[in-house]
């Protein structure tokens, strides 16, 4: 426990000293990690292309890293059917671990349950493959929306005219809404008078076109609330062009580089998102893996909680990108869930 | 061309049938009058919908999608297809992010290596086209996907934003210069204070002048001329290969210009396939067709069609109607005009013969 809290300590402070606490940590690990560079795992995606699966990779590698153990990555480039087949191949090579990354419940049930059969130990992030013997890793959606609508209504009050950016059957933009029904239902005051949304691309400029209208309609909006950066950036855009970025304040989810800049320029109307690290939630997941091989119990479900950023804080700390941001946020750079104390976290 | 030939041995026959007028009359006017109705409806029915700066603002939605949609009118005038104006004009709003944020020029490197891409590009697709052969949808198909997937190269994959994070590890520090800004952001006083954002004037000085060059200058005619007749118009010793290649540089000089405004209007370089901006050109172009029975791509046509699919938009999007609405009278409306250009054109043919 003291090596932990010093390890989060170090790394925190984002001092070097997290790469010697890792090297002090990694000798007193329990089987099989006594031994590491003889344990093996798979990564077996089905999502790679983008900025937040590049980052969840690099953070499943980190983690693999650290604990020093052999990382295999399977990558089936969206096709369910050839991620079904990788597992197997997982399973022939011997590994002792695969962590499953997005996929289809159909095509991945049975693939899954046969490394289960084989004596390997699973885990899945964002895919449900109805196992009881497979922990879920998640990003929690739900708690994204609500965060960033409980600072709406700090910032705001709980009475105000609000304009929505949805667009159905996107499965995390579902969960998000669902944060949006529980928020409008606690609080009458709330009233949502005009929905849009697309996914036309290119997203902010097509979102940008009708905000534009919602905002000509509907002069009472002083709330927008666009649960994914790509519409915050539309709305922006729109609030921007129609001189109301006095009068309307933007809550949204998920962040990047540009974003920040979008919340940091003069008087923006981007005053706060919510977002969860992709590394992290890679290292979350070869973490509980871990726990899993030593022996131990992630727990059925495991939930990377998100963070609020808003844009006084960015500002305070004079935070430019997402470097920055971690190391200025440290909730941020590390979520504290499928911790050990033996766990070695990777250097920052 | 040869409708416009037709025409004039057309109106006897129809001052001696009524029914026939009225169908000519049809023709001619009824997607003006659509239009015209479409207005009224909404300025009843949508609050907020009448006024200049909603005015403006339609205009503005399909600024870009309007000037794509000019570049590949003019490649409809030769016979031929532009699929590839759409990553055209996402590649150039990487591009202008790139040589601005990455190797920090100014505004007008920027501008210049986007028109030099898209005249570039233009004359490639030209060359497949009449040098060796390949189908113009085929040839524009695999310009696409080249463009789509080039355009990613230099960043991997990634966004290009002021404070990026490069492959190599450094962080981009340029910044859009406020000039190049400017092009999607500045508006003009007319009227109202900060009215008339310039992409909309833009959009109407290319609109005159893809009008004036294609309906007014000798070189415009001929290009109808290759377009309806390919052989008749090398005989009578027109450069065919040249005016073919001239219109694949229109179209991808056009679309680099929309690919501009894009990335100012956005102020970042966003990895986008640009696939609906191609389809929304495509459909503004074709939709064009049918505005005073032209039943053949014309420049007045592509802008009163782009205008058409913004209003409908921007005013579904007032009263509320969720996007795949949208997509769907999109396609009614698409729908509608290709009735109008191709069965009641060819009825009024049919008439004559």
């Amino acid at each position: 426990m003291n090596t932990t809290r010093r390890t989060a300590l170090a790394m925190v402070a984002g001092l070097a000293l997290a790469g010697t606490g890792t090297g002090a940590a990694a000798q007193d690990m329990p089987a099989p990690f006594d031994n590491p560079s003889e344990v093996r795992i798979a990564l077996v995606r089905y999502l790679s292309t983008g900025d937040f699966f590049q980052a969840y990779l690099s953070g499943v590698e980190r983690q693999a890293e650290a604990l020093g153990v052999d990382l295999r990555v399977f990558d089936s480039r969206q096709d369910a059917a050839l991620q079904a087949d990788m597992v197997d191949q997982a399973i022939a090579l011997g590994v002792d671990g695969i962590v499953i990354q997005h996929g289809l419940t159909e095509s991945m049930r049975e693939a899954a349950q046969r490394a289960v059969d084989a004596g390997i130990k699973v885990v899945a992030f964002d895919v449900n493959v109805e196992n009881e013997a497979i922990p879920q890793i998640e990003q929690s959606d739900f708690l994204l929306g609500k965060l960033a609508l409980e600072q709406a209504i700090e910032d705001n009050g709980d009475s105000w005219d609000a304009g929505y950016v949805y667009v159905p059957g996107i499965a995390p933009l579902d969960r998000r809404h669902a944060a949006w029904e529980e928020i409008k239902a606690a609080n009458p005051g709330i009233r949502e008078v005009a929905q849009m949304g697309t996914l036309d691309n290119p997203i902010a400029n097509s979102n940008a076109n009708q905000a534009r209208s919602v905002l000509q309609a509907n002069q009472t909006i002083s709330v927008f609330f666009a649960p994914y950066n790509e519409f915050a950036k539309g709305v922006k855009i729109a609030v921007d062009e129609a001189g109301l970025n006095q009068d309307v304040s933007i809550y949204s989810a998920d962040v990047s580089t540009a974003d920040i800049a979008a919340m940091r320029e003069p008087d923006s109307a981007w005053k706060a998102t919510v977002a969860t690290n992709p590394a992290v939630v890679g290292e979350v997941s070869v973490r509980a893996l871990a726990i899993m091989l030593a022996g131990g119990d992630p727990g059925a479900q495991v939930i990377v909680p998100p963070t609020l950023i808003t844009q006084d804080f960015l500002n305070e700390n004079d935070i430019t990108n997402m470097e920055d941001l971690s190391a200025k946020m440290p909730q941020f750079a590390h979520a504290d869930v499928a911790m050990t104390d033996w766990m070695p976290l990777p250097p920052r | 061309m040869s409708a416009e030939a037709d025409r004039p041995a057309v109106a006897p026959v129809a001052t001696g049938q009524p029914r026939s007028g009225l169908l000519d009359l049809a023709i001619r006017y009824g997607f003006l009058a659509l239009l015209l109705g479409l207005v009224l409806f909404f300025s009843v029915f949508a609050e907020g919908f009448s006024g200049p700066r909603s005015a403006v603002f339609i205009f503005q939605s399909v600024a870009i999608t309007g000037i794509l949609a000019l570049g590949v009118t003019c490649t409809l005038v030769v016979g031929g297809f532009d699929l590839s104006i759409g990553s055209v004009a996402t590649s150039a709003m990487m591009l202008s992010a790139y040589v601005m944020v990455v190797l920090e020029m100014g505004a007008g490197a920027a501008i210049v290596a986007c028109l030099l891409m898209g005249a570039l590009i233009g004359v490639v697709n030209g060359l497949l086209i009449v040098k060796f052969k390949v189908p113009d949808l085929l040839a524009t198909l695999g310009m696409m996907f080249l463009l789509v997937g080039l355009q990613r190269i230099p960043t991997e994959g990634r966004s290009i934003s002021t404070g990026m994070t490069m492959p190599s590890g450094e962080t981009a520090n340029g910044v859009f210069s406020p000039f190049f800004l400017a092009m999607g952001r500045h508006r003009f006083d007319v009227v109202l204070d900060n009215l008339v954002p310039i992409s909309v004037v833009f959009l109407i000085v290319i609109g005159i002048l893809v009008w004036c060059f294609l309906e007014l200058t000798r070189h415009g005619r001929l290009m109808y001329a290759v377009g309806s007749n390919e052989r008749a118009a090398a005989l009578t010793g027109t450069n065919v290969n040249g005016y073919k290649v001239l219109a694949y540089v229109i179209s991808g000089v056009l679309a680099s210009v929309g690919g501009m405004l894009l990335a100012a209007r956005l102020g970042r370089g966003d990895i986008a396939s640009g696939t609906n901006l191609l389809l929304d050109a495509v459909a503004a172009a074709l939709i064009g067709f049918a505005v005073l029975g032209a039943a053949k791509p014309n420049a007045f046509g592509t802008a009163m069609g782009a205008l058409f699919v913004g209003i409908l938009l921007q005013g579904l999007t007032m009263m509320n109607a969720p996007y795949y609405t949208q997509d769907f009278i999109k396609g009614a409306v698409l729908v509608v005009a290709l009735v109008f250009t191709f069965a009641l054109s060819a009825r009024r043919a049919g008439g004559d013969g």
